[in-house]
C-alpha cells in the first residue's frame, strides 16, 4: 500500500495582505511522482516552496496550517530548517549551478553537512553524477567550471547536487521549462528513475509532461487545489469542470 | 502620383536624419577627445620628465636613499602603507559590504550603506587630522601604523561598496540554491555569494589599493616621512611616494624637482600595475 510521505493540512498563505493559497490539503505519496499543474499565478510554485520552507526567505509571507513530513509538522518551532532542507531538496526552474567546478558543485552540500573525507566525497560525486545520468559526459572534466556546461547538463548537475545530500523528497519547480526537447526527455527519464528511491513533487506547465511522468496530479486554480487524484483519473475522467477545461486546453 | 510625392518627402526626411546623426556623433566624439586629452597629457609629461632622471640614476633611483639620488625608502613606505591599510581595512570593509547586502532593509543596513557612500566622497585631509588626533598625538610620534589606519579608512568604502554591489548582482536563484541544500545564512553569503561575486569584490579591493597608494592628504599629519633609511618598524615614521613628491616640489632645487618627476613616474607605474589587472579581471567575467 502507498504510504504518505508529506501532507499539508489546511495550508493558507499570504503575501502581505494578499492571500495566495487557500486551505490546501494535499498528500504526497512515498516514492511516487506528484505533479502540480495549473495556469500561471495559480500558486503551485508558492505551494512547492512551502514544502521546504523556502518561503521563509520572503519576509512578507505569512503561513497558517500544517505541513507534515513523516508525521511531524515542519513549521513547528523546534524544527531545524537547515536539516529540513537537507531532507527535502529542490531543483529550480532555471539551472543554477554555482560558479565553481563540477566536482565542487556536487561536494558543496555534503561538505556543508560535515563530510570532509576526500575518498568519501569522491564516491559521492561519482554516485550522484551516475544517478543523474551525467557521469559519462563529464567524468574526464570534473574540474571544469559548471557554468560551461549546456543548459540540460547544468540541470542534471543541479539534480546531482541535490541528491548528493541524500534527501528523502525532491521538489522540482518546472525543471524542464528552460530546456530543449531532448534535454527535457533526459530529465523526464531521470525523474522516473529517481522515483524508485525518492519522493518527487514536480510543478509543471506542460500537461503532456504531467501525464507522462506522474503518478498523482493536483490541479491548482487561483490559489485553490481544485482536484487531486491519480494522474490517469485527472486526465481521463476529471471530476471538476475547471480541471477538464484546463487539461483539454480550453484555458490556461 | 501621390505615392511618389510621399517617397520624395521620405528621402528628404531620411537625409536630414542622417545629417543630424552625423553631427551628433561628431560632437560626442570631439567632446570625448577633449576629456581624455588631459589624461594623456599627464601621462606623457610624467614619462617625458621622469624617465631621464630614472635612466641617469639607474637602479640607485629605485633602491637608493634620497641623498644618493633615489627614492627606495619612499617606494618601500608606499608598499608598506598600502599593505598595512589593506590588512586593516579589508576584513572590516568586506563584512560591512556583506552586511549591507544581506540586510538592505534593516535600519543598520540602510545606515551603513548611506555612510559608506558618504565615506567614498569624504575629504581625505579630514581623515588625516582625525587619525592625528586619536593616534599620533597620544603616541607622541608619526608612524606607519597611523598612516595605514588613515588609508584604511579611505580604502574601506571602496571595498564595501564594490562588495555590496557585486553581491547584489548575483541572481536570487543562486542564493535559493544554497538555502535549498540546507545552508545557513552565513554559509550562503560566505560560500555561495562571495565565491560568485569574487571578481567584483577583487575589483573593489584593487581600486581601493590603487586609490590609497596615491593618496597624500591623509599621510600629511600621520606618516611623517622617512627617506634616508628603509622603514622597518610600523610604529616608527614612514615615507611614501606621493608625500615625497609633495615635499620635493616645494624645494627650490632643480635636482629635487627632477627626482619628484621620477617619483611620479614610479607612482604611475605602481598605480597602473594595480589597475590593469582590474580591467583584465572584468574582461573574462563569466556571464550569469
Amino acid at each position: 500500500m502507498e504510504s504518505i510521505k508529506m501532507e499539508t493540512n489546511n495550508l493558507n498563505l499570504w503575501y502581505g495582505d494578499k492571500q495566495a493559497l487557500y486551505d490546501i490539503n494535499l498528500p504526497v505519496y512515498k516514492n511516487k511522482i506528484t505533479a502540480l499543474i495549473g495556469p500561471s499565478g495559480c500558486g503551485k510554485s508558492t505551494f512547492l516552496r512551502c514544502l521546504n520552507r523556502l518561503n521563509d526567505l520572503i519576509t512578507t509571507v505569512k503561513i497558517d496550517g500544517n505541513v507534515m513530513l513523516d508525521g511531524r509538522n515542519i513549521y513547528d518551532e523546534d524544527v531545524d530548517v537547515y536539516d529540513l532542507r537537507k531532507r527535502v531538496g529542490m531543483v529550480f526552474q532555471k539551472p543554477n549551478p554555482f560558479a565553481m567546478s563540477i566536482y565542487d558543485n556536487i561536494t558543496f552540500g555534503p561538505k556543508i553537512h560535515g563530510i570532509k573525507n576526500k575518498t568519501e566525497l569522491d564516491k559521492i560525486v561519482k554516485w550522484a553524477l551516475k544517478k543523474a545520468a551525467l557521469w559519462d559526459e563529464v567524468k574526464d572534466e570534473l574540474n571544469k567550471n559548471a557554468l560551461s556546461l549546456s543548459g540540460g547538463q547544468q540541470q542534471r548537475l543541479c539534480i546531482a547536487r541535490t541528491i548528493a545530500v541524500k534527501p528523502e523528497v525532491i521538489l522540482m519547480d518546472e525543471p524542464t521549462s528552460a530546456l530543449d526537447p531532448i534535454s527535457t526527455l533526459k530529465i523526464e527519464d531521470l525523474m522516473a528513475e529517481l522515483a524508485k528511491d525518492y519522493t518527487i513533487v514536480v510543478v509543471t506547465h506542460n500537461m503532456q509532461q504531467a501525464s507522462r511522468i506522474s503518478d498523482y496530479t493536483g490541479f491548482f486554480l487561483m490559489g485553490k487545489l481544485i482536484e487531486f487524484d491519480k494522474t490517469e483519473k485527472i486526465f481521463l475522467e476529471p471530476a471538476h469542470k475547471e480541471t477538464e477545461d484546463y487539461i483539454s486546453g480550453r484555458f490556461g | 502620383m501621390l505615392a511618389t510625392d510621399k517617397n520624395v518627402k521620405y528621402t528628404t526626411h531620411k537625409r536630414v536624419r542622417m545629417i543630424k546623426d552625423n553631427i551628433f556623433l561628431f560632437l560626442v566624439g570631439s567632446l570625448t577627445l577633449i576629456t581624455i586629452i588631459p589624461l594623456f597629457h599627464i601621462i606623457i609629461s610624467i614619462v617625458v620628465k621622469g624617465l631621464p632622471i630614472i635612466i641617469k640614476n639607474g637602479t640607485t633611483f629605485v633602491f637608493g636613499t634620497l641623498s644618493e639620488g633615489g627614492i627606495g625608502p619612499a617606494i618601500a613606505g608606499t608598499l608598506m602603507l598600502t599593505f598595512l591599510a589593506t590588512l586593516i581595512g579589508l576584513p572590516l570593509a568586506f563584512l560591512a559590504g556583506a552586511y549591507s547586502y544581506e540586510y538592505p532593509n534593516s535600519f543598520i543596513g540602510r545606515t551603513t550603506k548611506m555612510l559608506l557612500q558618504i565615506m567614498l566622497e569624504f575629504p581625505t585631509i579630514l581623515v588625516g587630522t582625525f587619525i592625528m588626533g586619536i593616534l599620533v598625538i597620544p603616541m607622541g610620534s608619526f608612524s606607519a601604523l597611523a598612516g595605514a589606519i588613515a588609508l584604511a579608512l579611505i580604502l574601506t568604502p571602496y571595498v564595501s561598496v564594490y562588495t555590496e554591489e557585486a553581491m547584489a548582482e548575483i541572481p536570487r536563484i543562486y542564493k535559493e540554491g544554497g538555502y535549498a541544500l540546507g545552508c545557513t545564512r552565513a554559509q550562503v553569503i560566505f560560500k555561495v555569494i562571495t565565491k560568485m561575486a569574487k571578481k567584483g569584490i577583487l575589483t573593489g579591493i584593487l581600486i581601493g589599493m590603487a586609490k590609497v597608494s596615491g593618496e597624500t592628504a591623509p599621510l600629511l599629519f600621520t606618516a611623517g616621512g622617512l627617506y634616508e633609511v628603509y622603514p622597518t618598524n610600523p610604529l616608527q615614521p614612514v615615507g611614501a611616494i606621493p608625500l615625497l613628491i609633495y615635499t620635493l616640489v616645494q624645494s627650490p632645487s632643480i635636482e629635487d624637482h627632477q627626482i619628484a618627476w621620477g617619483a611620479a613616474l614610479v607612482m604611475l607605474i605602481i598605480f597602473l600595475a594595480l589597475f590593469i589587472p582590474i580591467r583584465y579581471a572584468l574582461k573574462d567575467e563569466i556571464k550569469l
